[in-house]
């Protein structure tokens, strides 16, 4: 067992770590709460310029080649100082399921695109019933002259605003028993006739969407994957998507105690560091235990993936203990802070925010202990 | 980065487990819990000697006193491995006053103690505790007078739990009175068939027993000094980091067993494990035992580099210790009814393990470091918040 990081992810994390510090403190994160797009095409530009878009994708289609665990190194970094943009839309909700379902020509012409940051991407799967369960999609594709043909309603879709593409989860086949069967996987353009967008508003100011989809005309070539066989590629990219989300929670956890820890230390009361004070002392202890934890059951699911192990029990155990850890810890980090850290100004709700909207993505931690308990053979 | 054993590593454990599969016998598990888990009846005494043959109960250590020179990642496999199979968790020679003399002892008790007790041949028992000094350690005020070639030692120990099947008491005695509490402690090797000696039971609410332990002019050579004199307090603290820590899969054949039963179990025509409620807490348990079991692994790691676990085993200790409690409660929630059925009860389930569990569990928490101890070490020493 070894808990370190090899010399090569210690180097991403530290470059990392410099970059985003420099490129984006809490005013590029508030400003952009309210800016259209939710990025900037200029920061945009420079990860791509470091190779962050193809983190995961072979060489040959622009890629670092890189695994599963550098993918978590970067999201942690970027969960730290609650990077706003369409990144993990991109590589994680849109990317990471081209590489699981694409075929070559599909792959060869977008992987590359999305490497050099010109392309943006994502999927929207939950409906009204805002499941990530097969019973959840209703969604129709029917054929018609060789096309599909898709109609609904699908929300909380991630910067489906700017995605240049969005892969669209459909039932082809009727709704049967098993409502595993019967899911396919579209590519759809944004700009096509019958796609509007519109924006939720939602705690963490990251930009979901909801995605009308009336009579949206999609040809056969667009069909990713098998036809009538999504859920065994959605399955994969809900269990690996959830650890990659794990993976920025921990950023922001480890955040919210660099923003918490230090100010105990200072602030003063009744003669004496607040942090003095042993009922706050445990809240921090107990903040610390919830991180460890958090960051250990993580990295454990994350290298399983990149080792091509089995990894559905790690990947919902981690997904069900970083959310509510997560959550829990935030909160522990604005009751140690006490007033100032209720302050709009202050940065700490940047953080209680992520943490929510990290919890409920893909999954919380009521959805994946019944995973776990599925696994368990209960 | 990696989360699995090396091939050695795991072929080792699995000769292990295939030696404890043998030999463990229902006597044993009996007799472990009626003490409480902690190592010197007779029963586990037979067992672990033949374990011991091996190298398997101090594989860490140099392989002139008995050891495998081995890592602490195979010792704490070995001993999660045996907690798994009910076999005593407490081992005071091989895992704490072994080590300790390891370190810091003179050659001469290096000597007289390693190779039996790498052997299983002998066992100690902590005496730290007295009724003015639990978690204030610093407070215990048995007197050690130097003597020249001895120590004479008069006082009293509370909470020694061990005593009453060990061979040596692992003493921390005050041999000055003079300055500061914590720099008048020093550590003695007292064998426990020594004149002047009284054990009296104290008996707890798990039905076994721990023990008061009465020194009247007890006679202890020079030679059985761990150490320096008065440095007693130093070797202790340090030694903590380090024996600390609390196997993660003690609580976890209970927790398969609990399984196991809702499965079985039905209630209105329905399995229990099929109750959404039931099916959340055990998955639940599950996820903490896997955190737990990290936690700990991460020690071995930590010291097979020779990095200090200066909060990480309060953590672990903490964490395993509350999540075997959380176990507890996860099974008498399942039994419901049941759960209070005592064993020999012919109703009662799993033989009436989640009972005798749920009432030993509640000194987890207390023993070895209260739970408030360790967060305040964790916050201490982890985060650097200046102590009250």
């Amino acid at each position: 067992m070894d808990f370190g990081f090899s010399e090569e992810q210690q180097i991403l994390r530290d470059s990392a770590h410099g970059f985003l510090g420099k490129e984006c403190p809490s005013k590029f994160v508030r400003e952009m709460a309210s800016d259209e797009k939710g990025y900037t095409p200029e920061l945009w530009k420079k990860m791509s310029e470091l190779g962050w878009m193809g983190i995961l994708f072979p060489e040959k289609y622009g890629g670092y080649e890189g695994n599963f665990l550098d993918l978590a190194v970067l999201l942690y970094e970027m969960g730290y100082v609650c990077l706003p943009g369409p990144y993990f839309s991109t590589i994680v909700h849109g990317a990471m399921t081209i590489l699981e379902a694409g075929n070559e020509e599909q792959k060869s012409e977008i992987l590359p695109r999305v490497a050099n940051g010109e392309e943006l991407l994502t999927l929207a799967w939950t409906e009204t019933g805002a499941s990530y369960t097969p019973q959840g999609i209703s969604l129709k594709a029917e054929l018609d002259n060789g096309d599909f043909v898709l109609n609904g309603m699908k929300l909380f879709v991630p910067d489906a605003h700017v995605a240049d593409k969005i892969i669209c989860v459909a039932r082809t086949g009727e709704p049967s028993g098993d409502y595993e069967q019967g899911l396919s996987l579209f590519i759809v353009g944004r700009k096509d006739p019958g796609v509007s967008v519109d924006l939720h508003n939602t705690i963490a100011g990251d930009r979901q969407c909801a995605v009308n989809l009336d009579q949206v005309r999609v040809p056969r070539r667009n069909l990713l994957g098998k036809i009538e066989m999504g859920w065994s590629v959605l399955n994969a990219v809900l269990q690996k998507a959830s650890v990659a989300k794990c993976a920025q929670m921990i950023g922001c956890g480890q955040r919210a105690m660099d923003l918490a820890v230090p100010y105990l230390k200072e602030r003063e009361q009744f003669g004496r560091p607040v942090g003095s004070f042993q009922a706050v002392k445990h809240h921090c202890a107990n903040m610390l235990t919830l991180l460890e934890t958090s960051r250990f059951i993580t990295f454990e699911a994350a290298w399983r993936i990149s080792e091509g192990l089995s990894f559905e029990m790690e990947a919902s155990m981690c997904k069900a203990w970083v959310s509510d850890s997560c959550r829990q810890l935030v909160a522990l980090a604005h009751q140690v802070m006490g007033g100032i850290g209720f302050m709009e100004e202050h940065d700490l709700h940047l953080y209680f925010r992520q943490a929510k909207a990290g919890e409920l993505v893909f999954g919380d931690g009521r959805f994946h202990r019944e995973l776990v308990a599925q696994q368990m053979g209960l | 980065m990696e989360f699995q054993f090396k091939k050695e590593e795991s072929d080792l454990i699995a000769r292990v487990r295939e030696f404890i599969k043998e030999n463990v016998t229902p006597e044993i598990v009996e007799e472990t819990h009626q003490l409480g888990g902690v190592f010197g009846g007779i029963e586990a005494r037979r067992f672990i000697k033949k374990l011991a043959v091996n190298g398997w109960l101090t594989p860490a250590w140099p392989k002139e006193y008995g050891g495998l020179d081995s890592s602490e990642m195979i010792t704490y496999m070995i001993r999660d491995e045996m907690a798994y199979f009910e076999l005593p968790l407490y081992f005071v020679g091989a895992y704490n006053a072994g080590p300790m003399i390891l370190r810091d002892g003179s050659e001469e008790m290096k000597n007289e103690f390693l190779l039996p007790i790498a052997r299983g041949e002998i066992e100690f028992a902590l005496g730290y505790t007295e009724p003015q000094a639990g978690s204030d350690l610093a407070a215990l005020n048995i007197r050690a007078e130097d003597k020249g070639d001895h120590f004479l030692v008069n006082g009293q120990k509370t909470f020694n739990t061990h005593t009453h099947v060990a061979d040596y008491h692992w003493l921390a005695a005050r041999t000055s009175f003079d300055g500061p509490k914590h720099k008048g402690i020093s550590i003695m090797i007292v064998d426990l068939k020594s004149p002047g000696i009284t054990i009296r039971p104290l008996i707890t609410m798990a039905g076994w027993r721990t023990n008061e332990v009465y020194y009247d002019d007890v006679i202890v050579p020079k030679k059985n000094l761990m150490g320096e004199k008065n440095k007693g307090f130093y070797y202790l603290m340090g030694a903590l980091d380090f024996e600390r820590m609390f196997p993660p899969s003690a609580y976890k054949r209970l927790f398969e067993e609990i399984v196991d039963y809702a499965k079985k179990t039905f209630v209105n025509g329905q399995a229990l494990s099929k109750d959404p409620l039931i099916r959340q807490r055990l998955a639940q348990m599950a996820i903490e035992l896997e955190a737990s079991r990290l936690l700990y692994y991460q020690l071995a790691y930590m010291l097979d580099r020779e990095m200090i676990p200066n909060y990480q085993s309060s953590m672990e200790k903490m964490f395993a210790t509350e999540v075997a409690q959380r176990i507890c409660n996860t099974g008498m929630e399942v039994l419901g009814l049941y759960g209070q059925l005592k064993k020999g009860d012919q109703w009662a389930p799993l033989a009436g393990k989640v009972e005798f569990f749920y009432r030993s569990s509640i000194v987890e928490t207390i023993y070895a470091g209260t739970s408030e101890i360790q967060r305040n070490i964790i916050a201490e020493r982890g985060l650097g918040l200046p102590r009250g």
